[in-house]
């Protein structure tokens, strides 16, 4: 058994590694280009950059974008649907909505099974599971026999009001399972035991599209790796921020449909939690588009209202990220009315911003920081040249229009970008009733820290964080999670009369439940955590809140308590004497495992020794132009002060610590940034 | 040349606080959605707006439902106009009037002022559609009423908080006229604390970029607009055009489809639209006031200029002449609640059309009707003993498009975002059980572009006493239409216990239809109308089709002359057969024509013996009849035919 803790983390363009060495408590990280076609061979190439060898691996922990790529190019195995008698269509009427609501051009995207491919048969339950029509044996052994005909690889079950009574949907799986051996089958009773038939189905159809090829892909990983000589479990990271073994993924598919955007939250609360704030927002922004995530009180929001691909949700419990169209490649333009525009139309990689001289011809965000001197001609140790003059040529349209010299033109697009970035941080933190007072934000992805100080300032909030590696931050997040799954169940009662000892046994049936998928993946009891939540909401309402209770319910008392005040904090306002119902259960059950200690590290050498050169940069706020020290963020010792302005540069990522700004770097090498004002 | 605009803002500053306030009214939409009870409002029928000290619309939230677009700014110039200098800190006003700019009823206003030291800088306003305003039908829709009297309460601009002090016994008085009381109590919370989100948002911008720079930039968003608009209008062809379509009858004169003009002229960098010739406002509640017929008309431009952000300033390049007393600009006290499913569609869908002859690359044909169907009573159910109402809306198909088909099982037009209704959660609510929601095979309006698929939705009632079923819809016999040679899709329009010897064609708008236990349903849909020549249709496109059941191997044959083969079903093997096909094609192109013109009592007489169905009836021989008794509609046939020559027959070869 080794010693090194591996997270590899499969991203759209990159592949990330990060390692951690137990016994030494050295980080190594590295990248290599990711290899869609055949993921696992991007992981390999991973390890085999980092210079490690299987047997020194104790723990491998893997995110990754298959699922995600998966949906999103349709690269799925022939799956079919099986409904109740006329119910087939639910997946594609859907709730009938669209996203661009005046587009009449853009479509929704096609549903994952085509009607082709949706089959029905005769059963029905009512609303309180009472079964009306009973499955026919014999009508599932003949469509048995000709989904085998068709050659179909998998095969999700949804039955009308199945999330009451799952006896149905059970009986034909037990029949199609007997007669198709090989075929992978999901309930939807199984996998999502919730009303709305929608909302059920499409999620059991996803767990059903994806379970055979991400199972088959984990166990090819998991062969390959062997054969590298680590004999242990793979650790796949999971939407809801949790880890899982092969075994679990099987049956919960579905929940890899966003591994690696959950990856990058995850290390941003840990990150925070180092630099003492329970409470942080994460900014993940690279470059076509930012993440932002939030950590209220040391626990991540979490949502059951997420999808891949608009239409088609995806109910289980998933960190909340909100993703907006901003990011280094972003777009500045001017409209047709004579207004300054930024994103969300980005160039990518291909052609990329104007800089690159690739073929991009429109200013971006990454333009304007180089022509305002914040980012370096040079980057990547000098492998990638960036060409200043492009950046100009490109910005002319904007100087001409309004007058503007070119850094008045760059400074003008980047306010426009950080006041996008501002709306979409104020929507998931002010909007939703959390003071950005008391976050601090941990800034990482390539272009994060080009931005934060100034969005900290935007919304008052006190410190920002970027951490030693913000490049490979996801990754680092693979390696700081628990195993962690999350049962749910709608259960609707009024909580004047509701019968608190069926709530205790609905919740202990589903403990029993979790605590068997813990005991799968080898976690003891001792160090498993069943946290119970109730979704609650007043008598007539849409839309509930999840509240945390105690495990042995004999009240609800302090549920409803809690109630009130939750809604008193999302909402400002509460009615104690409105009826109250329960609509559901949440079983969060974690399997810790034991988490690498970061390095602490004691202060090598002087800043001095860290200065690279003098740069001028461009900031509005002290005039214009100013002469600023540049330095080499691995070489910059802990405890050192910096004062602003000033740029810290490393590998894949570049530090602005503006005028009125001053930085810290602590003992893990973060480097914290606060407002001057704020600090004297 | 362009235009030289001088801004007073710095491009930054302005651009902040345009998206400041997007953002301010996008948070009120938000709050709404988490803490509403109706669930009318819950699924997305509602609006939020940010208006200045004169009541014009600044900006309205990016999810807004359509057919509010535009109706905002005239509500908030009617309590401007009733309480003028009376207007103070701590006020919420509410109105409903649609006679005062509303829409309807049920679409009620919640009016805040926002202050700055004493002066009066904003209006902040939520609208959402609550789900019983009173009168004699559950839902407050009463196809029948003539006069707006027993509808449900009309509200004026009435104060309800003054000075922060709730005025109990006004809202008292509003909410005993409705059913469940409570929940539009809780309705009026939500909206009022959305406004006051709205509030501290703007308070805040103001203290950051100080009072004047906010005013500034709330007339700049609205010139910003305008401008915008100006410049595209100014880059289209100039000319105008013109077309109309059909509300299915005033249910006192009968047979006669009742006509709704619209004539649209550019010229230089504005819109003008004349309804004249739109006939007389009819005797049922499907009338539009002149609030909701101008909504239409910008909504159905808006939908070719989507990038554009809605406020005054679009309304100001928009013009309309709307005949007074006319089915487009009822006036009071004509009743209007069915305005949505009557003059709305009609006036948005023909401004599609007209748009498609403007923009041909983002040409769109007719979609289907908003259609909601209302069932309240006693839920007698075991351990339920109270009233029930189930309040139901259908997706279905929109129109074909330039490049490719119709959006299957949509939203309707009237609000894209107004999300369908689960049946799990209705069934567990109602004594309603749903047998089936599904795609109708052969629904879409046959095109090269096919128009998309519409839905049907059947249901059981079970426990039940006193009940009474009310539809709100239209188009069962101005049927959705095809444009650029393309066909109308299918007729909507409800039949009670189907397949029984109890049968009953209930037809597209009708209420208080007595219903009892055992009694069942069926309610399709329509799909979109065609675009182009349905001859002209890919085979393959057809084929693939096939295997999917949206066309049915027969109607492949009818409507697009495309003859296929079953191989083997089970396997989706199915075969075109080419030289077949080539002769089908030949055979429809040279008689086609001839059909849509053939005597009216032959077709009847074929169809009454069986040998053609409602689909050839009306795609094939564009003829009308009505399903309760099977008597054709001379007269209606007559104006669908007129309508099948101009959009359909005109473009074939």
């Amino acid at each position: 058994m080794g010693n090194y803790r591996v997270a590899v983390d499969v991203g759209g363009t990159f592949t990330d590694v990060f390692v951690f060495d137990e016994k030494s408590k050295e980080i190594l990280v590295a990248k290599t280009a990711s290899t869609p076609a055949n993921p696992e061979k991007g992981v390999i190439n991973g390890i085999e950059a980092a210079n490690i060898s299987g047997e020194d691996i104790s723990v491998f922990s893997h995110g990754t974008t298959a699922g995600t790529n998966a949906l999103i190019e349709r690269k799925l195995p022939k799956t079919a649907l099986i409904a109740t008698k006329g119910f087939r269509d639910v997946t594609e009427i859907r709730r009938g909505t669209k996203l661009d609501l005046w587009d009449a051009y853009k479509d929704v995207a096609e549903p994952y099974i085509k009607r082709r491919d949706r089959f029905e048969i005769n059963e029905r339950i009512d609303y309180s599971g009472n079964i009306l029509v009973e499955v026919d044996e014999q009508e599932v052994i003949e469509l048995a026999k000709k989904l085998k005909k068709r050659n179909v690889e998998s095969i999700a079950i949804s039955f009308m009001n199945a999330y009451v009574n799952g006896d149905n949907e059970r009986k034909a799986k037990e029949i199609l399972q007997r007669e198709l051996p090989d075929v992978y089958i999901s309930t939807s009773s199984e996998v999502l035991p919730e009303i709305f038939e929608h909302e059920r189905t499409s999620t059991t159809i996803i767990n059903s599209v994806l379970g055979p090829k991400v199972s088959k892909y984990i166990d090819v990983l998991q062969n390959q790796i062997k054969e590298k000589g680590y004999d242990g479990e793979i650790l796949v990271l999971h939407s809801g921020g949790g880890v899982m073994t092969s075994e679990n993924v099987q049956k919960y598919a579905g929940r890899l449909a966003s591994s690696g955007i959950a990856a990058g939250a995850i290390a941003s609360k840990h990150i925070a939690e180092l630099c003492g704030f329970k409470n942080a927002i994460g900014l993940d922004m690279g470059g076509t588009s930012t993440d932002i995530s939030l950590v209220y009180d040391g626990e991540l929001k979490t949502t059951k209202e997420w999808y891949i691909e608009y239409g088609y949700p995806i109910g289980f419990p998933s960190i909340e990220i909100m993703t907006i169209g901003a990011g280094g490649g972003s777009i500045a333009r001017i409209d047709e009315g004579g207004s300054l525009r930024n994103g969300p139309e980005s160039a990518g990689s291909e052609p990329g911003p104007a800089c690159y001289d690739l073929g991009g011809t429109d200013p971006t965000n990454t333009d304007a920081n180089l022509i305002l001197g914040r980012l370096n001609e040079s980057l990547l140790d000098g492998k990638m040249t960036l060409n200043k003059e492009a950046s100009k040529k490109a910005i002319q349209p904007i100087c001409e229009k309004y007058g503007y010299s070119e850094h008045e033109a760059a400074d003008a697009i980047l306010k426009v970008a950080n006041a996008n970035m501002s709306d979409a941080l104020r929507l998931i933190s002010v909007r939703k009733g959390y003071d950005p007072r008391d976050f601090a934000l941990v800034a990482f992805g390539g272009a994060g820290a080009l931005h934060s100080a100034y969005l900290a300032k935007e919304l008052s909030i006190p410190k920002v964080i970027v951490p030693a590696h913000p490049g490979v931050a996801a990754a680092l997040g693979c390696l700081l999670v628990d195993f962690r799954h999350d049962l749910t169940k709608t259960y609707v009662a009024n909580t004047d009369d509701v019968d608190i000892d069926t709530i205790e046994q609905e919740f202990s049936k589903m403990e029993i439940e979790a605590i068997k998928l813990l005991e799968k993946e080898g976690i003891g009891k001792e160090s498993m955590n069943l946290i119970r939540h109730l979704e609650m909401r007043y008598i007539g309402q849409w839309r509930s809140l999840e509240i945390t209770v105690g495990r042995d319910l004999t009240s609800l008392e302090a549920a409803l308590e809690s109630f009130h005040k939750e809604h008193e904090r999302a909402y400002s306002f509460s009615n104690p004497d409105q009826g109250v119902e329960v609509y559901g259960f949440r079983v969060e059950a974690v399997g810790v495992v034991p988490k690498p200690e970061l390095p602490k590290e004691k202060p090598v050498g002087s800043l001095n020794e860290a200065l690279k050169e003098y740069r001028d940069v461009y900031f509005e706020e002290v005039g214009g132009f100013i002469n600023t020290p540049i330095y080499d963020r691995p070489a910059v010792p802990v405890g050192s002060h910096l004062n602003g302005p000033a740029i810290v540069e490393q590998l894949d990522s570049t530090v602005v610590i503006p005028p009125e700004f001053t930085a810290e770097v602590d003992e893990y090498k973060n480097i914290i940034i606060s407002l001057k004002s704020v600090v004297e | 040349m362009e235009t030289v605009f001088k801004t007073k803002l710095d491009p930054v500053t302005f651009e902040v606080l345009k998206n400041g306030f997007v953002n301010l009214v996008d948070q009120m939409s938000e709050q709404i959605l988490r803490t509403c009870y109706s669930f009318v409002i819950y699924n997305r029928d509602f609006s939020s707006a940010l208006c200045d000290a004169n009541g014009n619309t600044i900006m309205q939230g990016t999810q807004d439902i359509a057919v509010h677009v535009g109706t905002l700014h005239l509500t908030a110039k009617a309590v401007i106009e009733d309480f003028g200098d009376d207007i103070h800190p701590g006020d919420v006003f509410l109105v409903n009037d649609p006679y005062r700019g509303g829409t309807h009823f049920n679409d009620v206003r919640v009016i805040r002022p926002v202050f700055h030291e004493d002066k009066l800088i904003a209006f902040m306003q939520s609208n959402g559609h609550w789900a019983d305003m009173g009168g004699s039908v559950p839902g407050s829709f009463d196809v029948s009423s003539r006069d707006h009297y027993g509808e449900g309460v009309r509200i004026p601009p009435v104060r309800v908080w003054s000075k922060g002090e709730y005025l109990h016994d006004v809202a008292n008085l509003l909410i005993s006229n409705m059913r469940v009381p409570e929940e539009r109590l809780g309705d009026l919370r939500s909206q009022a604390e959305a406004t006051k989100v709205g509030e501290t948002e703007l308070i805040r911008l103001v203290e950051k970029y100080g009072v004047e720079t906010v005013l500034t930039a709330f007339d700049e968003v609205q010139d910003y607009v305008e401008r915008l608009t100006r410049a595209k209008i100014k880059e289209l062809p100039k000319g105008t055009w013109e077309t109309v379509d059909y509300i299915d009858m005033d249910p006192e004169l009968g047979d006669g489809l009742i006509p709704i003009k619209i004539k649209m002229t550019i010229e230089e960098d504005e819109i003008f639209y004349d309804l004249d010739g739109t006939h007389d406002a009819i005797s049922c509640f499907l009338n539009s006031s002149f609030g909701a017929s101008l909504s239409g008309l910008y909504a159905g431009t808006k939908t070719f200029f989507p990038d554009i952000p809605l406020n005054s300033g679009f309304y100001r390049v928009v013009r309309a002449h709307l005949p007074e007393n006319s089915v487009v600009n009822a006036s009071w006290p004509v009743a209007v609640t069915g305005f949505c499913s009557g003059p709305y569609e009609k006036i948005m869908n023909a401004c599609f059309e007209l748009w498609s002859y403007v923009m041909p690359e983002r040409a769109l044909a007719c979609s289907f009707n908003l259609e909601y169907l209302l069932i309240g009573g006693w839920d007698k159910r075991d351990r339920y003993d109270n009233f029930f109402m189930w309040y139901d809306w259908m997706a279905g198909g929109h129109g074909g498009r330039s490049d490719r088909d119709g959006a299957n099982a949509m939203s309707p037009v009237f609000g894209a975002g107004l999300s369908v209704q689960p049946c799990e959660g209705q069934e567990r609510l109602t004594p309603v059980v749903t047998s089936y929601h599904q795609i109708i095979t052969d629904s879409g309006g046959p095109g090269e572009f096919r128009g998309g698929c519409g839905v049907e939705k059947g249901g059981t009632l079970t426990n039940i006493e006193d009940t009474v079923m009310s539809v709100c819809c239209d188009r069962s016999r101005s049927v959705t239409w095809g444009i650029y040679g393309g066909l109308p899709s299918n007729p909507h329009g409800n039949w009670l216990n189907p397949g029984t010897d109890k049968e009953q064609f209930l037809g597209a708008f009708f209420s208080n239809i007595k219903v009892k236990e055992g009694d069942s349903f069926s309610r399709p849909s329509a799909g979109g109308g065609g675009l182009g020549d349905p001859l002209k249709r890919r085979t393959e496109a057809v084929l693939e089709d096939v295997i999917d059941g949206y066309v049915s191997v027969e109607r492949a044959k009818k409507d697009y002359g495309v003859i296929i083969k079953e191989i083997d079903t089970e396997l989706d093997l199915y075969e075109v057969l080419e030289d077949e096909t080539a002769s089908e094609r030949e055979y429809i192109r040279n008689n086609r024509k001839k059909w849509l013109r053939e005597d009216i009592d032959t077709v009847h007489e074929l169809y009454k013996n069986g040998e053609i169905d409602e689909l050839d009836l009306i795609r094939k021989y564009g003829v009308l009849v009505d399903f309760a008794n099977g008597k054709v509609l001379y007269k209606s046939t007559g104006q669908f035919r007129e309508m099948l020559e101009k959009r359909s027959a005109a473009y074939w070869d």
